[in-house]
């Protein structure tokens, strides 16, 4: 008898596990129905979910978000083809689009949403649009080192006199951007360069976020980041109690990069009207203040207040060099394998 | 008849059913095999041989071989103290430390390396990573070698001892012979573990083949570089594969009956008994005390405290939704390559039975890369389903179903299913009648361990869940990527309480196990 009713359990368990295993995919299914867009974002995800709180709560449109890096969704999309269930792309640096725009998988966007934004922030073929923009930053800690030892350029960085006292990340979109403002305004060879002593003397960590912290628990006496960092950490602390500080280049150095987010609609969506509704939001007024009450981002958009205390746009002094220069930053992937960091 | 020649061969032809279910992980684990190659081949001759001569590769192998191997001597120093600790010494109180000592398995290493990383940066280098590392997976030896001390015959020692052995001897030459295929299994398993592990090498910052891997991936989708890397990940599993399989070969003649029930007395500690409680203590405070001492410090001083608190609830259905039916599809996949392997001995069978442990050592991005390449070219209706995100859990966690399984397949007499067969059952009606009964306490500990291993699990289900499918483990590494550490603590910490009850179970069936012995 405890025989057949070892067989019993053994039936019940296998018809209860199956049953579970065919109604998780159901479920999956069923989420899909009803209005929704779906969102590939490698924006930050704190700035899409307030962004997307907006939109869905104006609009009554869902939006599913699939969340990674943005060069890694680039690619996920790029294999995807015209399987991609993706609707919109959200990325937090323009290479990745400009790589999905060369390979003609965004659909034109439409010229009201295009006019929201300064003509540098739009894409010539109208395919993407910047949604935020950011500066490159030197975030160091302040109890290591002091601004008036700083090197003239970012570039002196590279330097025996820093060994082990810079972060950088090799795989940031952003780092990309800024290799690509050196080959730009200096040249390949000083590229290369700058990536080997980086590499010779620098630490190399993996995520920026990672880096930030490290400066700020005073593991690292500087890092080569994004502005936004240092208010995250910033805004989970408080301000006051911050032991780095950001320090911003200006005088047009490539240390004083300005990189932005963008986002396109990709030609193999069949919700082109939702989409394009979705990046129109974006660049609105609506759009711009939540992207920018979430996150220390600078808006693409003239007259829209940070609740951050950023430092005023006017002041960052950039480098001339725009998203379209940078291109899909094919060049600075070259040149971190030439220089071993990948 | 059938009896009789099963006794005097051991050799008999395996059963079509089996042939057929055993087929099914084989094909599944050459998906992955067959992606990489044929990314690898993307490069051609020349540049296959230029990417492998590269600087970067030495060093990149240097790092992961050094890793894996301080790693696994690590895990299984301490793995086989503890185990004879709580098995044979009179330490205080060992039943709790046996439950105690297996509950670091419950800490994901990228917590405890979050928690690591920020106590001081030192640990931020290889000695760090393989300090950290070793702590929280040495239950992957101690577990195992634990239950082969409890089975063992203790005839044995007395013989040992009576022919005038010490203690140390008598562990040496008598003792850990015994414990070999435990200690090799759970050896095998930290090597190949180390060899995928990613998210806690990022975050200690020691780059290895699958942070490499991870790293092409970032700056480039069909990277050769990454295939390439891939590949050779896969050749450095190979020889602990074969070694291990040796192992198991050569004990399996070495093994007497295991016929008496009868118990060592456990031996006096002594003088070593305050040291030996100091050392178990320490243990648990660094692999535990300190990741949840971080935790609870996050929770204090964060401001993000309470942010995505909606979130808990739909994370855990994730995590349990995927993992209950995820654990139930592997172990049902395991179930065969682990039969066939006991029963039907042979070339066949050893090869299906050690393919998983090769791409085990793969990192969960380059199955879910694989996946994703396949399903959109073949399958695209599978593309980004639960069923595919199945299929990645099966690659990446076959291994340990299999050994979990293993251990109880070998303690049923194939005279039963001989019996059952002699009376009329087809060879699948007598395991389903015969030994799937039997068996349960292996199906269970397995179960356990699929439940954890998938719970945990990130980079794959980061690619390949369905969209909107967020789980426990995503939602700390997207909050903790956002700098909201305070946020993160919630999630990390229930991660870790809901991974301690498959960790229990999982302990006491595989001591069930034994003590069937």
């Amino acid at each position: 008898m405890p025989h057949l009713d070892r067989r019993g359990f053994l039936k019940a368990g296998a018809w209860a596990a199956g049953s579970a295993a065919l109604a998780r995919p159901a479920i999956g299914g069923a989420w899909a129905a009803g209005e929704t867009l779906t969102l590939y974002n490698g924006q930050h995800e704190k700035t899409t979910r307030a962004l997307i709180d907006v939109f869905s709560g104006a609009t009554g449109i869902r939006v599913n978000v699939r969340q990674g890096s943005s060069s890694q969704l680039a690619n996920q999309l790029i294999e995807e083809g015209d399987a991609s269930p993706a609707d919109v792309f959200y990325s937090e640096e323009s290479p990745p689009l400009v790589a999905l725009a060369n390979r003609s998988m965004l659909a034109t966007l439409d010229d009201d949403t295009l006019k929201q934004v300064p003509p540098i922030y739009a894409a010539k073929d109208r395919t993407w649009v910047c949604a935020s923009l950011r500066s490159r930053v030197v975030a160091y800690n302040k109890a290591m080192v002091s601004e008036g030892e700083f090197p003239a350029s970012v570039l002196g960085f590279a330097a025996e006199a820093w060994k082990d006292r810079v972060a950088y990340v090799p795989t940031s979109g952003a780092l990309l951007e800024q290799i690509m403002a050196i080959e730009l305004l200096d040249g390949r060879d000083a590229a290369l360069e700058w990536l080997k002593g980086l590499k010779a003397h620098g630490r190399l960590y993996p995520t920026n976020g990672a880096a930030m912290k490290a400066v700020e628990d005073g593991e690292i006496a500087t890092a080569l980041i994004n502005n936004y960092y240092w208010f995250s950490i910033a805004q989970e602390v408080g301000d006051a109690n911050m032991k780095s500080a950001l320090f911003y280049y200006g005088h047009k150095d490539p240390g004083a990069l300005i990189s932005a987010t963008a986002a396109g609609v990709l030609k193999s969506s069949r919700k082109q009207d939702l989409a394009r509704r979705f990046v129109a939001f974006m660049v609105s007024e609506g759009g711009q203040q939540a992207i920018v009450d979430s996150m220390a981002e600078y808006p693409v958009r003239p007259g829209i207040e940070s609740t951050f205390a950023l430092k005023p746009f006017d002041e960052l002094d950039p480098p001339a060099i725009g998203p379209a220069d940078i291109g899909d930053a094919a060049d600075a992937l070259v040149l971190i394998r030439e220089a071993g960091l990948a | 008849m059938t009896l009789a020649l099963a006794g005097a061969g051991q050799r008999r032809p395996q059963p079509v059913w089996l042939v057929a279910a055993a087929l099914v992980p084989v094909a599944l684990m050459c998906l992955p095999l067959v992606y990489v190659a044929l990314r690898s081949w993307q490069a051609g001759p020349s540049g296959i041989v230029a990417e492998l001569l590269r600087e970067r590769t030495l060093m990149l192998l240097l790092n992961t071989v050094a890793l894996a191997l301080g790693v696994t001597l690590g895990a299984c120093l301490i793995g086989v103290a503890v185990a004879w600790c709580v098995e044979r010494s009179d330490l205080p109180g060992r039943r709790w430390w046996r439950i105690a000592a297996s509950l670091p398995l419950a800490m994901p290493a990228f917590v405890a390396s979050y928690a690591w990383s920020s106590v001081h940066v030192a640990v931020q280098s290889l000695p760090g990573a393989i300090f950290v590392l070793t702590i929280v997976v040495y239950p992957l030896v101690f577990l195992p070698v634990a239950a082969a001390l409890r089975g063992m015959d203790p005839a044995f020692e007395d013989v040992a001892r009576s022919l005038g052995k010490g203690p140390w001897e008598t562990f040496v030459t008598v003792v850990l012979p015994q414990a070999w295929p435990a200690l090799g299994a759970g050896a095998l398993l930290v090597l190949t573990h180390m060899m995928a592990e990613f998210g806690a090498l990022s975050l200690l910052r020691v780059q290895t083949f699958t942070t490499a891997i991870f790293q092409s991936y970032e700056l480039q989708f069909d990277s050769a570089s990454a295939a390439l890397q891939s590949a050779v990940l896969m050749a450095l599993c190979l020889p602990a594969a074969w070694g291990e399989m040796r192992l198991r070969q050569r004990l399996h003649v070495a093994r007497a009956g295991r016929g008496s029930a009868r118990r060592l007395p456990p031996r006096p500690l002594g003088r070593m008994r305050l040291p030996a409680l100091a050392g178990f203590a320490l243990l648990l405070t660094l692999s535990l005390g300190v990741p949840f001492a971080m935790l609870a410090w996050w929770l204090a001083v964060g401001t993000s405290r309470g942010a995505g608190i909606a979130d808990l609830g739909p994370a855990i259905a994730g995590s349990l939704g995927l993992a209950l039916p995820g654990a139930v599809i592997v172990v049902a996949l395991a179930l065969p390559l682990a039969f066939a392997a006991v029963r039907h001995p042979g070339p066949l069978s050893r090869i299906a039975d050690r393919l998983p442990y090769i791409v085990h050592g793969l990192p969960g991005l380059v199955v879910a890369l694989a996946l994703v390449f396949l399903s959109i070219r073949y399958a695209r209706p599978l593309y980004q389903t639960a069923f595919l995100l199945f299929v990645a859990y099966a690659m990446l966690f076959l291994p340990l179903a299999q050994s979990a399984l293993r251990a109880s397949i070998e303690l049923v007499p194939p005279r039963l299913e001989e019996l059952a067969r002699g009376l009329g059952r087809n060879p699948f009606g007598a395991f389903a009648a015969v030994t799937a009964p039997n068996i349960m306490p292996g199906v269970g500990a397995a179960l356990a361990l699929m439940v954890l291993e998938i719970m945990r699990e990130l980079t794959a289900t980061l690619m390949l869940a369905p969209i909107g499918v967020t789980t426990l483990a995503t939602e700390v590494w997207s909050h903790g990527n956002d700098g909201q550490f305070a946020a993160a603590a919630p999630f990390a910490a229930l991660l870790v309480l809901v991974s301690a009850l498959p960790v229990y179970v999982f302990t006491r069936r595989s001591s069930e196990l034994y003590d069937l012995q």
